[in-house]
């Protein structure tokens, strides 16, 4: 047993926190996230400078062959930003769907690019809001003379703003699901920010879009089960970025409580105010170690399918429930859209959201353990 | 990172072994036995006096306390050593602080931490070696969570300390040897400057117990009457009693952690697969399925809250606040396993089952949910030393005394 970071695991948790203040001081990273702009050229390519765009890749295809224990300390330190940007959406998902299920030949023509940070390619998948499995998939692909017709409305594409080309999940006439490479800018492509209470997600339709047959994923076309294995990698990355937002949270927080005096006292003096600032420390510690316990699992090889969706569940509901919490403590001016916790509130909510809900992972869990024959 | 607890590091391969056929051979004629809890509503005779010989044997080899030291009773062996242990006899159901029903897994560390060499010698080893049963007496009637409100007497008469008053929820259903008593040694003195503690022979004239019976089982209420206790059963200094009750209540307040899973989602899953409504198993209820996804990872949670602590712990890293955490999640977790698991089973979940151990008995699981949500203090002095632990509040976070 060995609970502790290797010093390397050390030295990438400190070369990302340094850019993280650096790079996303509270100021900006408030306006960013206020007037939904997330999608930051600059910063992306400093992170691409830094390795961290696929950086799970293998050598050969421009990644650092990283451990995703490594990856996910950087993006815990992300998170603490939180840093918004591709870096999940395209170099972790699609650069691992990608890895998982092209030809080498598109491994070669795609993934260097993706780490170079030249093609941001931003996984599509669901058609219906209320669901991210394959019984999701409605868009349809209708074979052509030449290749094919693709029509659907894809409900929900985080970080669609910043693709250079989708990765789409698509339903062909024999009722298989695919996954088709799009250039963003093909005609029939439309990309509607979706207006509420998230962030960095959109709308994307694609109307009789023309896609050749060399843009299907895989020989033949890869199926759900590869973009399964790409989502149990994947994964636990994006909860070690709402662990670190978690840990952001509960830092601004209890500094508040120390320093916001309220009849006479700071108002962590109350114990009622005490007690959110626990039940965060909770939520936090929870999602921390159900992450590193499915990065230990994936890196070990020991099976980590139902870890992951458990990590994904607690992940997501530690970082709601944080901020949840904190805004008890804050009231009123946590809810100024000027506030680092608007930040937070907007992405916890849309990350409750991204790839599954917790009880969506929780059935996915429990199915795992104990199907139902 | 590595979290395994069953995946041995080469040094303790032989070890395993060796433990696994010791408990082959002398956990033999024990298939019949259910373990009680250590707060229990079962009394078995048998079953007290297998654990209790079991204990001593586990003893008599320095396998109750492996990482102490060998002139203290203990092995002298590592947390990797102590693993072997702790998931072997977790094998047969039971761990290795409660193979048989003492509070020696706090007693001995504090003794260690504040014992002069002298009694450390006399006091440790018949604890370590599982020959004696030793009994907490903290709480008083008045008192509750508030032990420094503590108005039972010691007053020094010569060599003897006379001690006078009455402690409750006390012990359990076994009697005890000794009773590791918090006394007030000077009646006028300062608050936290007049306790002491005494490790007191339970046989001495003047000690009556009486039992209780509470929801999760039986308690005593303990009264002493002039009880003469011999000076040298002070441990720690007189009216230095607060800090050495430091070192007690953090190791109560779950300091020590622990490695072991809790099987019950397994005997759940279990019984929602053996169990059919209108022709289905209750396993295929999309609500059952939620409610024990629900149930699994809030005891996963635990367990690595748990497992961190007991890294920390062995590695002497500081982790001021896994105690409280620990152990206000698990009350809260427990209350709220309490109604899924009779949301799932209906009134089943109510009744007691005398063919398993007690502690994966669903009834008793129900209990534990209102049942546990004092000892030691309260779910709410949780709360309060997390905070102060967390440095809410404060300009400096509260450390956790020594406890090793």
């Amino acid at each position: 047993m060995d609970l502790s970071l290797t010093e390397t695991q050390e030295m990438f948790k400190k070369v990302a926190s340094d850019f993280v203040k650096a790079e996303v001081p509270a100021h900006l990273m408030t306006r960013w996230y206020k007037d939904k702009e997330t999608f930051q050229p600059r910063l992306f390519r400093k992170a691409v400078e830094l390795g961290w765009v696929g950086m799970m890749l293998p050598e050969q295809y421009g990644g650092a062959a990283m451990s995703a224990m490594d990856c996910g300390v950087v993006f815990e330190e992300l998170g603490r930003g939180p840093v918004p940007g591709p870096l999940f959406s395209s170099g972790v998902l699609a650069a691992q769907a990608i890895f998982e299920a092209g030809t080498d030949e598109q491994k070669q023509a795609l993934l260097p690019a993706i780490c170079k940070g030249e093609s941001i390619v931003i996984p599509a998948i669901n058609d219906k809001a209320s669901s991210w499995g394959p019984e999701s998939v409605e868009t349809r692909l209708v074979k052509t003379p030449d290749g094919y017709l693709m029509s659907g409305t894809k409900r929900f594409v985080f970080d669609a703003q910043a693709a250079t080309s989708f990765l789409c999940a698509a339903r062909t006439e024999e009722g298989q699901v695919v996954f088709v490479l799009i250039d963003a800018k093909s005609p029939g492509v439309t990309v509607t920010p979706l207006v509420g209470f998230l962030v960095s997600a959109a709308e994307v339709r694609f109307d009789r879009v023309r896609i050749p047959a060399s843009a299907l994923l895989g020989a033949g076309g890869s199926d759900w089960r590869t973009f399964d294995a790409a989502l149990e990698k994947s994964l636990p990355i994006l909860c070690a970025y709402q662990v670190g937002a978690s840990q952001e949270v509960f830092d601004i927080t209890c500094e508040y409580t120390r320093t916001r005096v309220v009849f006479g006292q700071p108002i962590g003096r109350f114990q009622r105010v005490q007690d959110h600032c626990v039940e965060i420390s909770i939520h936090l510690d929870a999602a921390r170690w159900a992450t590193y316990e499915t990065l230990w699992r994936l890196d070990t090889g020991i099976p980590a399918r139902a870890a992951v969706h458990e990590a994904k569940a607690v992940a997501s509901e530690g970082y709601y429930q944080a901020t949840n919490y904190a805004h008890m403590v804050w009231a009123g001016p946590g809810t100024d859209y000027g506030h680092p916790m608007m930040a937070h509130s907007v992405l916890a909510h849309t990350l409750y959201q991204y790839l599954g809900t917790p009880a969506q992972h929780k059935r996915l869990m429990m199915d795992t353990l104990y199907p139902v024959s | 990172m590595d979290f395994s607890v069953s995946a041995d590091p080469p040094h303790v391969v032989e070890f395993r072994k060796e433990v696994r056929a010791w408990l082959e051979e002398n956990m033999r004629g024990a298939e019949h036995l259910r373990w009680s809890a250590s707060w229990s509503t079962r009394e078995n005779e048998e079953e007290y006096r297998f654990r209790r010989g079991l204990a001593e044997k586990l003893g008599k080899k320095g396998w109750l306390f492996p990482m102490f030291p060998k002139e203290y009773g203990g092995a002298g062996l590592t947390m990797d050593h102590q693993i072997v242990l702790e998931t072997e006899l977790f094998r047969y159901g039971l761990n290795l602080s409660h193979v048989f029903y003492t509070l020696a897994r706090i007693v001995a560390p504090v003794l260690i931490r504040w014992g002069t060499e002298e009694q450390k010698r006399e006091f440790l080893p018949p604890i370590t070696r599982g020959e004696v049963c030793v009994w907490q007496v903290l709480t008083e009637p008045q008192g509750g969570s508030d032990i420094a409100n503590c108005q039972t007497k010691a007053i020094r008469d010569g060599d003897v300390y006379v001690v006078n008053g009455q402690k409750v929820m006390v012990g359990h259903h076994v009697p005890p040897d000794f009773l590791w008593t918090l006394v007030c040694t000077d009646p006028g003195g300062k608050r936290h400057e007049n306790l002491s503690w005494l490790h007191i022979p339970a046989n001495l004239p003047g000690i009556t117990i009486q039992p209780m019976h509470l929801m999760m089982g039986i308690k005593n209420a303990v009264f002493f009457d002039n009880v003469r206790v011999p000076a040298k059963y002070l441990i720690g200094g007189e009216n230095n009693g607060w800090k050495v009750a430091n070192t007690h209540m953090e190791l109560e307040h779950g300091g020590d952690g622990r490695i072991a899973m809790d099987p019950l989602v397994e005997r759940v899953v279990e019984y929602c697969r053996n169990t059919h409504v209108g022709g289905r198993p209750l396993i295929a209820d999309p609500r059952v399925r939620d409610t024990i996804a629900d149930m699994m990872i809030e005891l996963n949670t635990l367990r690595r809250f748990n497992q961190r602590i007991y890294w920390h712990r062995f590695t002497k890293r500081p982790h001021p606040y896994g105690g409280p955490q620990q152990r206000y999640y698990q009350r809260m977790m427990r209350l709220r396993n309490a109604e899924r698991l009779q949301q799932i089973m209906g009134a089943d979940a109510l009744v007691q089952d005398l063919s398993v151990h007690e502690v994966v008995d669903f009834e008793y699981a129900v209990r534990t949910g209102p049942g546990q949500l004092h000892g030691g203090g309260t779910l709410d002095t949780d709360r309060l030393i997390f905070a102060r632990r967390l440095g809410l509040g404060r300009p400096v976070q509260e450390k956790a005394p020594e406890t090793h």
